[in-house]
Parts: structure tokens; C-alpha cells; sequence
């Protein structure tokens, strides 16, 4: 069942066009990232569902209720929509406890202490009930920030860069912990990033946007693999770009013959996406390949390689990648992605 | 510890003495005529300048508190036209003097007088602190509070009365407190417009009789309500900080229809606060310049200007050396100094002067009626603001420029004039220049402690008022504007920001 339904959404600052034709939708339960560049309109795209802004055309459903179309946006505090900001924005005169509860008002305060109590355990941050958000570190803020968004039941939940405002390691954790909160509360959500690592590990849908459209939808395994055009696969992860020929259904490529993930027509000319984990190196004193740079992170390496003419880059585990001024062999693994010219 | 040079010490003591010893000697007189204190005191007239003291203090609060705060959040947080105009506007009441805002008004509408008047007038020259303050306080607030709130079930206005207003609550009651201590020491506005609260009284009482018991006595009570606002104030003030980081962007509410409703009413405000006494006095001056005596003006003009940077730089000297005991020395002594030198702080300037009335001319008669008379009166009433705005400078030379110093072999005692005094010279200068300003538009206790051959472009404002002589007191109104009231203005660092921020 969706919970939450665009259709057509367009929105324009002026002359400005930040969103253009975006479908989408979310079912329940799900966790949705959408994933966009800076300035690709995904704040935006949540200040619309949120009802901050109203859409120049297009509709937003939620739970079956029209919530916004060009004639008529609902009030935000009757959308039943709860919200996690960038940089969570506690109240900053409220106690954690109390901003959590804030958005209880119309029940009774046994059942909303209860409720606080368990969203507080929830977040396991039991013990700072009574803290000021300034004593909290940034993670248990944006997870106090989280609580408070669940805590009245909202028909969906939206983040807007919850984990940018944190250092690298932290965001790592806090991710697992928002995901397995959300999943426990049963919560359907919709979380905007830029940062593809975190869509692909976080959300069971991705939903990539590029000027204000939607390009492609799909689960993160879809996504990665089977991006619908360069851009996309680009900006997904690294990935080498060689021009390639079809020919016998397969690609002929500089690095020889590779198999296409996708359907390719006899005759097209195009270039192929490979990304550096599909590239296997072989330490070969007569290889025709020789690394010319190597960036050594520990699990593992990306290694610079030229072969054939070609500059590479592929990485490798980090305790057996090869040294610079090696030679090797290079092989290409699995299939490759073809986008005709 | 490290002690400071002797020259501080000497100053900074001395200061601190100064500023705290005439009121001391004030309270200590009246005790020992406590009986004809109390005599004068229990009459229902005390009662009923306690009740007009009261009420506009009360009236005027709360009206600036509203029109201030309207101001701000217009200004910061709306899509009203032209906002960074009317920000302005909302600040410039500071450059005008209230006396000559109270003179502009009264020149125009002779009928012009009582607590409606006194409370328009003082309503529009104290909102700008407020409008000040707030707008500092909401450039701060993270909008995404508001918007969690809004998604949370609560509509725009009770957004405003349970998230904005909490978070803007320390700074609006600084602020109103602030108001509140104005006009419980104002004196010119109250009385031109003919309205009996205590300082008018204490003035009247003062000059009309030869047994100074009654104005001393009621100074007493006037000096004892501005000890319990500030005890009010100390106990109130910001309880927790507001948001302290960057600001964030800001959201601004579209007011739709309501747009040209609030253009109109800061307009309204602009004209009632800047327009109607401007454009009075300015018609004023035209009629009366054919009779304007320029060499009484000139005269009036040297007086204020050689009494100004006199004290200012008189206070300047001491202040820089309070602040720089207290804050690079940081000693017990310097501390106490310090605070001895804050004491005074918002104490009515009637009160100081009859304490320096009674202190001159009992004990120090060899300076009563002097020059230095007034220099040490001003020093009593300013040295606060220029502490103030001196220490910031002081405070913000890197302690690591002097460990360098001193590790380049110049003694601890040298590097503070070799090193920290010329880094924070521009901030010092800063302050003494604003201290002199504010010296300019001083009338109570220059009334109170000129000496007789001295006059001031306020004092001859005064004179001309009390002989009902409007165009002759215009141009010295508005010269007080043009040199006082506007570079006071531009200097004024809450301002400056302020005004930045709207933009933001």
C-alpha cells in the first residue's frame, strides 16, 4: 500500500525551476532515500511533502488524502508528517524528555509519559531525559531529534541530511542505529542525501535526483549496478569510462572482450562503465600493465594502472595491492555496463 | 599572581571611590536627619509620585516591549517590503535625545503634556533597545525549531507564543528592564511635558526650596526602586543561552494580505517617531533663524564640545585603566574595582547629582561649582558604558602577543604599553568618542552642577524651554541630533550588527 504518493510534482522559484515532473512513492514501512547533488532540489522535494511550500503543479497524497496540489496545501501541523532536520534543531529551552514529548498534546499524560519513556529507551538515551540540548553531543541530539519525529505516529517521517552535521565515524553508527529504530517502529520514511554511500547502505529503495528530476528508482543493489546512464553511474562510485564497439553481442573495448550487463544492439558504439572493484590485477613481471600510483586507506587500495593505452583505476585489498612501478596483468570481472553513444 | 603597574592601581582605585563615595555620602546624611526624612516622606505626595513613577514605568514597558518586539520580528522574520529600511528607521529614535523628542512634540501641540504624552513619547524613544535586543535574539534562532513545531501539530501563532518567544525571552527582558531603569531616571521628556514623577520632583524640590531634606529624601526612594529593577534584572537575565552558533538561514513567514497592513503600521511609527519632532523642529528653526543669536549658540556649542572631550577622555583614562586590571591582571582588587565601577550603573542622574551637591559642597567645596565638579558627575554616570566598550578591546589582544613579547625580553609592565594598549588603541578611541557623545546630550545633572558661567547646547535648550521660547531652543535641538544623537548612533556596536543582520 503507498503511503505517500507525488505525482507530477513540479515547483519554480520565479523563473527558477527546481523540481520538474517528480513521481514517487513510498510505501509503508519503507525507507527511501533520495539521492541528489547539492542544488538538485531535494530539500525542496521535502518542504513540499512537509507543506512549507506549495507546488507550482502536480499532487502529494498521503494515507490516501490529498495534502497538496496547486490550489490547496494543508497546514503542516495537520499532516500528520513528522520531520528531522539537518542539524536537529531541539528546542533549545525544552529538556529531551520534553522535546519529545511536544508533539503529544492531545493525550493524556500517563500514556504520553509512557510513550516518551519508550522512545527515550528506544534511542537509549534513557539517562539524559532531563538533559538541555545543549549538553547533548550531536549524535544524541539528532537522536533525540528522531525520537520527537516519531513519537506522535506520523504517517511518514523526513530527514533532511540527518548525519551531515557529524564527524565520518559517527555517521557510520548513527546510520545502523536509525535504521534499526526506524525498522522497530514500524516507521515509513523518506531520508535526503548526498552522500551515496549512506543512501545505498540505509534505504530499501533509492530514488536519484538530477535537476529537480527523478532518474532513476530502484533498490540500492539496481541502482549500483544497473545505472540507466553515465551520470548516474558516476556519481554513484568511481568508475572508468571506455570507448567500446558491440560485436558478436559482446563489447569491444581496448581491454579486449567484455559482457554487457544490459540489452545492447549489433553495430552500437558507446563507451562502458567499470568500476574499480571489477578490475582484478595480477602481479606479472611480463604484464602489459604498469601501476603508476597507488592510495593506500588499509581495508583496502585504489591502484592507478596504465594498460593498453588506457588509464585505470582499480582497487584492490589493501594489504596485497600492488607497489608502484609494478607490472601487472589487468582482467576485467563480471559484466560491464554499455551507454550507446 | 601578577600585580599591575601603579599607575592603574592608583586610577582604578580612585575611580572606584569616586563613583561610589557621593552616593554614600548622600544615604549617610539622610540617616543622620532620619527623622525629618521620614517626616518629608510620609505625605501623600510620596505615594503619589510613587503611583505616576509606577504606572508609566509600567505603561512604557509594555508598550515598548510590543512595539519593539512587532518591530523585530517584521524585520527579521517576515517578507514585509523594504525590511532593511524599516530597520533603520526602528533604530534611529536612539540618535534623538527623549528631552528633544519631548521638545518636538510639545512645540507643535503647546496642549501636549501629561502621562499620555510622557508615555507616547518615552514608548518611542525606548523601543529601539527593545527592537535591538529582540532582533539579536531572533537572528539566532534556528528556524528549523519552528518548522519541527509546525509539523509537531502547533499553528503559526502558537509557534510564536511557545517556540520564538522562549528562545527570544532572555534578551526582550534585558531589554525591557534596560527601559525601565530609562525611564525611572529620565528627567527632560518628563519634565517638558509637565508629568510629576519622582526625578521632576527631586528637581523641583531642589530648586524651589532652601532645606534640600525633601529632594534628598525622595532621591532615596527613587535611588532604592532602581536598586531593586537592577536586583530584578541581575535575577532575570538570560537563564540559558540561546542558540550561540553560526546563523542558519532563515526562513521569512509570507505575510500574503497582511504585507501592506504591517508596511503601513511601521511607517505609521516612523512618522510619530522621527517624522512629527524632526519636522517640527526643523520648521522651528527656519522660523526662528532671522532672531537665532549664533554667537549664544557658538558660545552654547564650545561649551558642550570642551566638557565632552574633557570627560571623555577623563573617563576613558580611568576606565582603560579599570579594564585593563580587571581584565588582563584578573587580581581580587581589580575584580572589586570593577564591580564598584558597575555599582553606579543606571542610577538616576538627578540622584548623583544632588549626592554631588551635598558631597561638593560639605566636603570638597574647593571643587564645588567647578568645571571638575561635572567631570567627576559624568565619570559617576558613564563610567559603565565606557568600561563597556573599552574592555572588549582590551580582551580580545591575545594573551600569546604578550608571552612573545615578554619572551623577546620587554617586561610584563612594558608589553602592556608597548604591545596590548596600541593593538586596542582604535577600540579605545572607539569608546571615549562614544563616552564624549553621550556626555553632549546629558541635561539633569549638568542643571544640577554647571558652573554658572558655563553653558551647553542642553542647557540653553533648557533655558529657552523654561520661557516657553520653542523657536529658540529648535536649533539647539536639532544641532544635539546632528552632532550627538546620529555619530552616538553610528558608533553604537548593538546597532551596527543589529542592523546588519536583518539583512542576512
Amino acid at each position: 500500500m503507498a503511503t505517500l504518493n507525488l505525482r507530477g510534482v513540479e515547483k519554480s522559484f520565479g523563473d527558477l525551476e527546481v523540481l520538474v515532473g517528480v513521481d514517487l512513492s513510498v510505501t509503508d514501512q519503507e525507507l527511501v532515500a533520495v539521492l541528489g547533488a547539492s542544488g538538485s532540489g531535494k530539500s525542496t522535494l521535502l518542504r513540499l511533502i512537509a507543506g512549507f511550500e506549495k507546488p507550482t503543479a502536480g499532487t502529494i497524497e498521503l494515507a490516501g488524502n490529498e495534502i497538496s496540489s496547486v490550489t490547496k496545501v494543508l497546514v503542516p501541523e495537520k499532516r500528520n508528517i513528522g520531520i528531522v532536520p539537518q542539524d536537529s534543531a531541539l528546542f533549545p529551552h525544552l529538556s529531551a524528555s520534553q522535546n519529545i514529548g511536544f508533539g503529544l498534546a492531545g493525550w493524556s499524560s500517563k500514556v504520553r509519559a509512557a510513550r516518551v519513556t519508550e522512545l527515550l529507551e528506544i534511542v537509549e538515551l534513557t539517562e539524559f531525559a532531563d538533559a538541555r540540548p545543549e549538553k547533548l553531543s550531536g549524535g544524541q541530539a539528532q537522536r533525540i531529534a528522531l525520537a520527537r519525529a516519531l513519537a506522535p505516529r506520523p504517517a511518514i517521517i523526513l530527514m533532511d541530511e540527518p548525519f551531515s552535521a557529524l564527524d565520518a565515524e559517527l555517521r557510520t553508527r548513527l546510520r545502523l542505529d536509525v535504521k534499526a529504530i526506524l525498522k522497530k517502529e514500524g516507521a515509513t520514511a523518506i531520508l535526503v542525501t548526498h552522500d551515496q554511500e549512506e543512501a545505498l547502505s540505509l534505504a530499501d529503495r533509492v530514488a536519484v535526483l538530477r535537476n529537480g528530476q527523478i532518474v532513476q528508482v530502484g533498490s540500492p543493489t539496481e541502482i549500483y549496478n544497473s545505472p540507466v546512464d553515465i551520470g548516474i553511474a558516476t556519481f554513484l562510485g568511481d568508475a572508468v569510462l571506455i570507448d567500446g564497439e558491440v560485436k558478436n553481442g559482446k563489447i569491444l573495448t581496448s581491454l579486449g572482450f567484455l559482457n554487457p550487463l544490459n540489452k545492447v544492439t549489433e553495430g552500437q558504439t558507446g563507451r562502458v562503465a567499470i568500476r574499480g572493484e571489477n578490475f582484478y590485477l595480477l602481479p606479472n613481471p611480463k604484464g602489459d600493465g604498469e601501476v603508476i600510483g597507488q592510495v593506500f586507506f588499509g581495508h583496502d587500495a585504489v591502484v592507478e594502472v596504465v594498460t593498453k593505452g588506457v588509464k585505470i583505476r582499480a582497487r584492490s585489498n589493501g594489504p596485497f595491492a600492488p607497489e608502484v612501478g609494478m607490472k601487472v596483468s589487468v582482467w576485467v570481472r563480471g559484466s560491464v555496463n554499455f551507454y550507446p553513444a | 599572581m601578577r600585580k599591575p603597574p601603579v599607575v592603574i592601581a592608583v586610577l582604578g582605585v580612585s575611580a572606584a571611590l569616586l563613583a561610589v563615595l557621593p552616593i554614600g555620602y548622600l544615604v549617610l546624611r539622610l540617616f543622620e536627619g532620619l527623622d525629618r526624612a521620614l517626616v518629608e516622606l510620609l505625605r501623600a505626595r510620596t505615594l503619589e509620585l510613587l503611583g505616576n513613577t509606577g504606572l508609566l514605568v509600567v505603561a512604557v514597558s509594555v508598550s515598548a516591549l510590543l512595539l519593539g518586539f512587532s518591530q523585530a520580528w517584521l524585520t527579521t522574520r517576515s517578507n514585509v517590503k523594504f525590511a532593511p529600511v524599516f530597520a533603520v528607521l526602528a533604530a534611529l529614535p536612539l540618535a534623538i535625545p527623549s528631552y528633544v523628542m519631548a521638545l518636538g512634540y510639545i512645540s507643535l501641540f503647546p496642549t501636549f503634556s501629561g502621562f499620555f504624552a510622557s508615555w507616547l513619547v518615552l514608548t518611542l524613544a525606548t523601543s529601539p533597545y527593545v527592537f535591538l535586543g529582540v532582533t539579536a535574539a531572533l537572528v539566532r534562532i534556528d528556524t528549523a525549531t519552528e518548522e519541527v513545531a509546525r509539523t509537531l501539530g502547533l499553528g503559526r501563532l502558537k509557534v510564536l507564543r511557545r517556540i520564538t518567544w522562549p528562545q527570544v525571552r532572555p534578551a526582550a527582558t534585558a531589554s525591557v528592564l534596560l527601559v525601565a531603569l530609562y525611564v525611572l531616571s529620565e528627567f527632560g521628556a518628563i519634565a517638558l511635558l509637565r508629568y510629576d514623577t519622582f526625578t521632576r520632583a527631586i528637581y523641583n524640590a531642589y530648586r524651589g526650596s532652601f532645606d534640600r531634606t525633601s529632594a534628598a529624601a525622595l532621591a532615596l526612594v527613587l535611588l532604592l526602586i532602581t536598586l531593586l529593577i537592577i536586583w530584578f534584572e541581575r535575577r532575570y537575565r538570560g537563564i540559558y543561552l540561546a542558540n550561540t552558533k553560526a546563523l542558519g538561514k532563515r526562513v521569512r513567514v509570507d505575510l500574503g494580505s497582511w504585507s501592506w497592513a504591517a508596511t503601513a503600521g511601521l511607517t505609521l511609527v516612523a512618522v510619530f517617531s522621527l517624522g512629527i519632532p524632526m519636522v517640527s523642529l526643523l520648521v522651528w528653526s527656519v522660523q526662528g533663524s532671522a532672531s537665532l543669536d549664533l554667537p549664544m549658540l557658538l558660545d552654547a556649542l564650545w561649551g558642550s564640545v570642551r566638557l565632552a572631550v574633557l570627560s571623555g577622555v577623563v573617563i576613558g583614562v580611568f576606565a582603560t585603566a579599570i579594564a585593563l586590571w580587571a581584565v588582563r591582571y584578573r587580581t581580587k582588587l581589580g575584580s572589586l574595582v570593577e564591580t564598584a565601577s558597575w555599582a553606579t550603573h543606571a542610577i538616576p542622574a538627578v540622584v548623583v547629582g544632588l549626592a554631588l551637591v551635598f558631597f561638593g559642597a560639605n566636603i570638597t567645596p574647593w571643587i564645588y561649582q567647578t568645571t571638575w565638579m561635572l567631570v567627576i558627575a559624568y565619570l559617576i554616570l558613564f563610567l559603565p558604558n565606557a568600561l563597556a566598550a573599552i574592555s572588549t578591546p582590551i580582551a580580545q589582544v591575545s594573551k600569546d602577543l604578550e608571552d612573545v613579547s615578554q619572551s623577546l625580553g620587554v617586561p610584563a609592565n612594558k608589553t602592556l604599553f608597548k604591545v596590548v594598549l596600541p593593538i586596542a588603541f582604535p577600540g579605545i578611541i572607539a569608546g571615549v568618542a562614544l563616552v564624549a557623545l553621550t556626555v553632549l546630550k546629558e541635561l539633569p545633572a549638568t542643571l544640577l552642577l554647571r558652573p554658572t558661567s558655563t553653558n551647553t547646547l542642553a542647557t540653553r535648550l533648557w533655558g529657552a524651554t523654561e520661557n516657553i521660547a520653542y523657536s529658540e531652543a529648535a536649533p539647539y535641538a536639532l544641532l544635539l541630533v546632528i552632532i550627538a544623537g546620529l555619530p552616538a548612533l553610528a558608533l553604537n556596536a548593538q546597532a551596527r550588527k543589529a542592523l546588519s543582520e536583518v539583512r542576512g
